[in-house]
């Protein structure tokens, strides 16, 4: 970004250069893998990958609001967002591999290739040779981001007040449809259920298995889930409490029930 | 003044650092990370143990210095388990997402002005970009994939709710703390946090009932809605109490760290504490001066220049990280609908009438001459007049019936409860202390 | 440019020390190859049954959407702040801001009419 540059015809740094070399492969990897991943989390993260490199790109060619905007919009939110969707799916879901119809895979890919030969011989022959000018002087006056606001609040103000307002037209009508309304009062939310349990005849959490206490004394005796105790939490010498018997579980019939707590976790008498 | 002017670095300074000057300062950086960070596990532990009539760590080097540092290294020795259902490319990468977005936001952050480093003149900041703060955001965005990932690649159940609560939550309280700084590039003019800094060194002049005097130029006392909602929406981005839902202890086991253990466990905690450093340390570089002297300090001429506005910075970055533990030991955790209903009804509509209401008031002291601190003056009082009045009178609501009625009396057999009309005695060193007092009293008197 | 090189140096450079402790910590920490269902799901000592990958509600799906809109428009907002203070950005600038943020507060109110804002 030296001033003495700014009037000349825009040279490829050498530092350009090398992160184009670098981030390039990357950008290919993740589209590549993105194709090819049979898991849907991994191909929405292979394109997250490419995702960033574009942002890389945008820093190292001096349009760093762009190379920003690109990884909290699009990296950051949008592709939250897939990810989101991809979890609606739920995780065992991937792509089924039979062929539909024969020679399909074989077909696809000779014609992608071709394709995408075509367009980048296309591209490349209609930008070799051409040399980019004026990039310093429309990053001169207060930089990249200034220009870009000055630009976007006069001359394209229009477009960008109506492209916003589409957009977020766009997205509300989607996100509503995913959207069930219920009536108020029809189904307890967090609010009801957690002033219904601290009323209710049990605020605390229900008992694990196997955790179910009487008392805190040394005296008594840590249980196992069926009920048994367990022997290592025997303290010596003291007498020890005979701990309550569990049989189904349930607090109610505590007393009630006597278990065999001579036999330890594998059922065999100590 | 020219000479202090030549101290803060501008754009224009960056990036014609020599080589060896961006390795010290990289390593600089992750030693001043790492430093903060087995700090700040420390100092948070102390500090709650204090606030909890405890003394807090005591065992491991002097008065428990080494705690965190022993903490660290037996988490190295940890068997690394990887739970047979896991997804295992994307559970081993997770905790590296976390991690890395963490400690890349500090690369913007000023940490002090120009200073000398080998003879060679450059700015304490390791680079400095025309959308510094967006760097930070980008990270934080990024750093959300972490979270997501590691609970989702755990293929359990408690890491998946963790991450997804932990994804909802963060992506909500990022739109109120990008909300929050716009008001800050309104007066600063730009999004470079050297500029930022810069822009805070003095506040305009202000004058109020004929007596001129220049205002404060932090940003905190200028825009205090913006600092607000910035505090306020960091914490819930950083899964900090009271928004600790992701790893709510009592309900989701460790939430989405749950099948984590060694070195990927401690790269978790240290994102935590790193993204703590970070939101600290941007806070005090948006809305507290940055690495400028404070006021009673700033009298002092040589405050501001030469390596003692590290000194400066770093006791902002501890204040943060104070105000952080002193949530974590004051506020219960809070329920997930109060918490979403909080950041989308209260922070964003807020934050958006927030930036209308400076952006307003700016065009009014530019192009009808009004001044800010008249504007500020007469419309600012009669507003907090109106609003005490308002909170004064309203209505108390009817108090609700009491826990105590709605419980049944416990029946044998339940679980044991202490009654509800529970006389807690008073503590020990408290009764000691008094009857201390007492016979002090009483020998004066005898005396 | 420059300045973009040495995050990437940060960058690296992290990533690499990453590297170094995870192959310090593969040495140091022991590996019993977790025998006796030590690599089970943690299910807070519940034998764990089927597979602990649950479908995600819509609830979260709506929220991720409200981001996106609010991020996209927040993004608008910072260039916009950074000119507000040039000279012919007065109250032309404050104009038209003020319809862009009121459409977004009219989405706002919308979704909060909809009750799409209430956490189930």
């Amino acid at each position: 970004m030296s001033h003495a540059a700014v009037l000349a015809a825009d040279v490829v740094s050498s530092g350009e250069a090398g992160a184009f070399w670098v981030l390039g492969p990357i950008a290919l990897a993740g589209a590549i893998g993105m194709v090819l991943s049979r898991n849907a989390i991994h191909s929405a993260l292979w394109l997250v990958l490419t995702m960033l490199s574009l942002g890389g790109f945008y820093f190292v060619q001096q349009a760093p609001f762009l190379g920003a905007v690109q990884i909290i919009v699009y990296t950051g939110a949008i592709m939250i967002l897939f990810l989101f969707v991809l979890m609606l799916v739920g995780r065992d879901y991937s792509d089924s591999i039979v062929e539909t119809l024969r020679g399909q895979r074989v077909a696809a890919i000779l014609l992608g290739i071709g394709f995408a030969g075509l367009v980048g011989g296309l591209i490349a022959d209609a930008t070799s040779g051409v040399e980019s000018v004026g990039l310093a002087e429309s990053n001169a006056d207060g930089g990249n981001v200034a220009a870009i606001a000055r630009l976007l609040f006069t001359d394209y103000l229009l477009a960008f007040e109506l492209t916003s307002a589409l957009l977020i037209t766009a997205a509300v009508g989607a996100m509503i449809l995913a959207h069930i309304e219920h009536e108020s009062g029809s189904r307890p939310g967090q609010k009801e259920q957690s002033i219904a349990r601290i009323k209710g005849p049990r605020p605390q959490t229900l008992t694990g298995p196997g955790v179910f206490a009487r008392g805190n004394s040394v005296a008594a005796p840590a249980l196992l889930p069926d009920g048994s105790v367990a022997e290592d939490s025997r303290a010596t010498g003291m007498k020890m409490r005979q701990p309550p018997a569990i049989a189904s579980g349930s607090i109610d019939d505590l007393d009630d029930v006597t278990v065999d707590s001579g036999a330890n976790r594998d059922g065999v008498p100590t | 003044m020219s000479n202090l002017a030549a101290e803060s670095p501008t754009l224009a300074d960056f990036g014609t650092d020599v080589w060896w000057i961006i390795v010290i300062k990289v390593v600089g950086i992750f030693a001043l990370l790492v430093a903060l960070t087995l700090f700040a596990i420390l100092f948070e532990r102390k500090v709650v143990g204090r606030m909890q009539q405890r003394i807090g760590p005591n065992r491991v080097g002097p008065r428990g210095g080494l705690q965190s540092l022993a903490d660290g290294l037996k988490l190295a020795f940890k068997e690394d388990i990887m739970p047979a259902l896991a997804d295992k490319p994307i559970y081993f990468l997770a905790p590296v997402i976390a991690a890395v977005p963490a400690f890349l936001a500090f690369s913007v952050i000023p940490i002090g002005p120009i200073v000398s480093i080998f003879g060679e003149r450059t700015p304490l900041q390791l680079t400095d970009l025309p959308v510094g703060v967006l760097i930070v955001l980008a990270c934080s965005a990024m750093g959300v994939y972490g979270i997501v990932l590691a609970g989702w690649a755990s293929g359990s159940t408690y890491p998946l709710l963790g991450s997804l609560r932990s994804a909802a939550q963060m992506i909500s309280y990022e739109i109120a703390m990008g909300l929050s700084i716009v008001a800050v590039f309104l007066y600063a003019g730009t999004m470079s946090t050297s500029g930022i800094v810069e822009a805070q060194e003095s506040g305009s002049e202000v004058s109020a009932f004929g007596l001129n005097f220049d205002g404060p130029g932090w940003y905190a006392v200028v825009l205090p809605v913006s600092f607000i909602i910035y505090c306020i929406a960091v914490v819930g981005e950083t899964n900090r109490a009271p928004f600790d839902l992701p790893e709510a202890e009592s309900e989701l086991v460790g939430g989405f760290h749950t099948e984590y253990s060694s070195l990927k466990f401690a790269l978790f905690y240290l994102a935590e504490y790193i993204n703590m450093v970070t939101v600290s340390a941007l806070a005090a570089t948006l809305f507290l001066g940055g690495w400028r002297a404070p006021w009673p300090i700033s009298i002092w001429d040589g405050a501001n220049s030469g390596w003692w506005p590290v000194l400066w910075f770093i006791g902002k970055v501890i204040l943060g990280l104070f105000v952080f533990t002193w949530l974590r030991a004051t506020l219960p955790r809070m329920r997930y609908d109060q918490f979403m209903r909080f950041g989308w009804k209260v922070l964003v509509p807020v934050a958006l009438l927030w930036i209308l209401v400076v952006a307003t008031m700016r065009v009014l002291s530019r192009e009808y001459d009004f001044n800010a601190g008249d504007i500020a003056l007469y419309v600012g009082i009669p507003v907090l007049v109106l609003v005490m009045a308002v909170v004064w009178l309203w209505p108390d609501k009817a108090p609700d019936p009491t826990v105590k009625e709605g419980v049944p009396p416990t029946t044998r057999g339940a679980f044991p409860t202490p009654p509800l009309d529970l006389v807690v005695p008073p503590s020990p060193p408290l009764i000691k202390r008094d009857a201390v007092a007492a016979g002090k009293r009483g020998g004066g008197k005898r005396a | 440019m420059s300045g973009y090189l040495t995050v990437g140096a940060l960058l690296v450079v992290g990533i690499a020390l990453i590297a170094g402790a995870g192959a310090l910590n593969s040495m140091l920490s022991p590996s019993r190859g977790g025998g006796g269902g030590g690599l089970t799901t943690y299910e807070s000592g519940v034998d764990p049954v089927g597979e602990g990958w649950a479908q995600s509600q819509i609830r979260y799906y709506v929220y991720a959407f409200l981001y996106v809109v609010l991020a996209v428009e927040a993004v608008f907002l910072f260039p916009w702040a950074t000119i507000f203070g040039d000279p012919g950005f007065g109250t032309t600038a404050l104009v038209e801001m003020g319809v862009f943020v009121g459409l977004l507060a009219l989405v706002l109110l919308y979704v909060w009419r909809k009750r799409v804002l209430i956490w189930t």
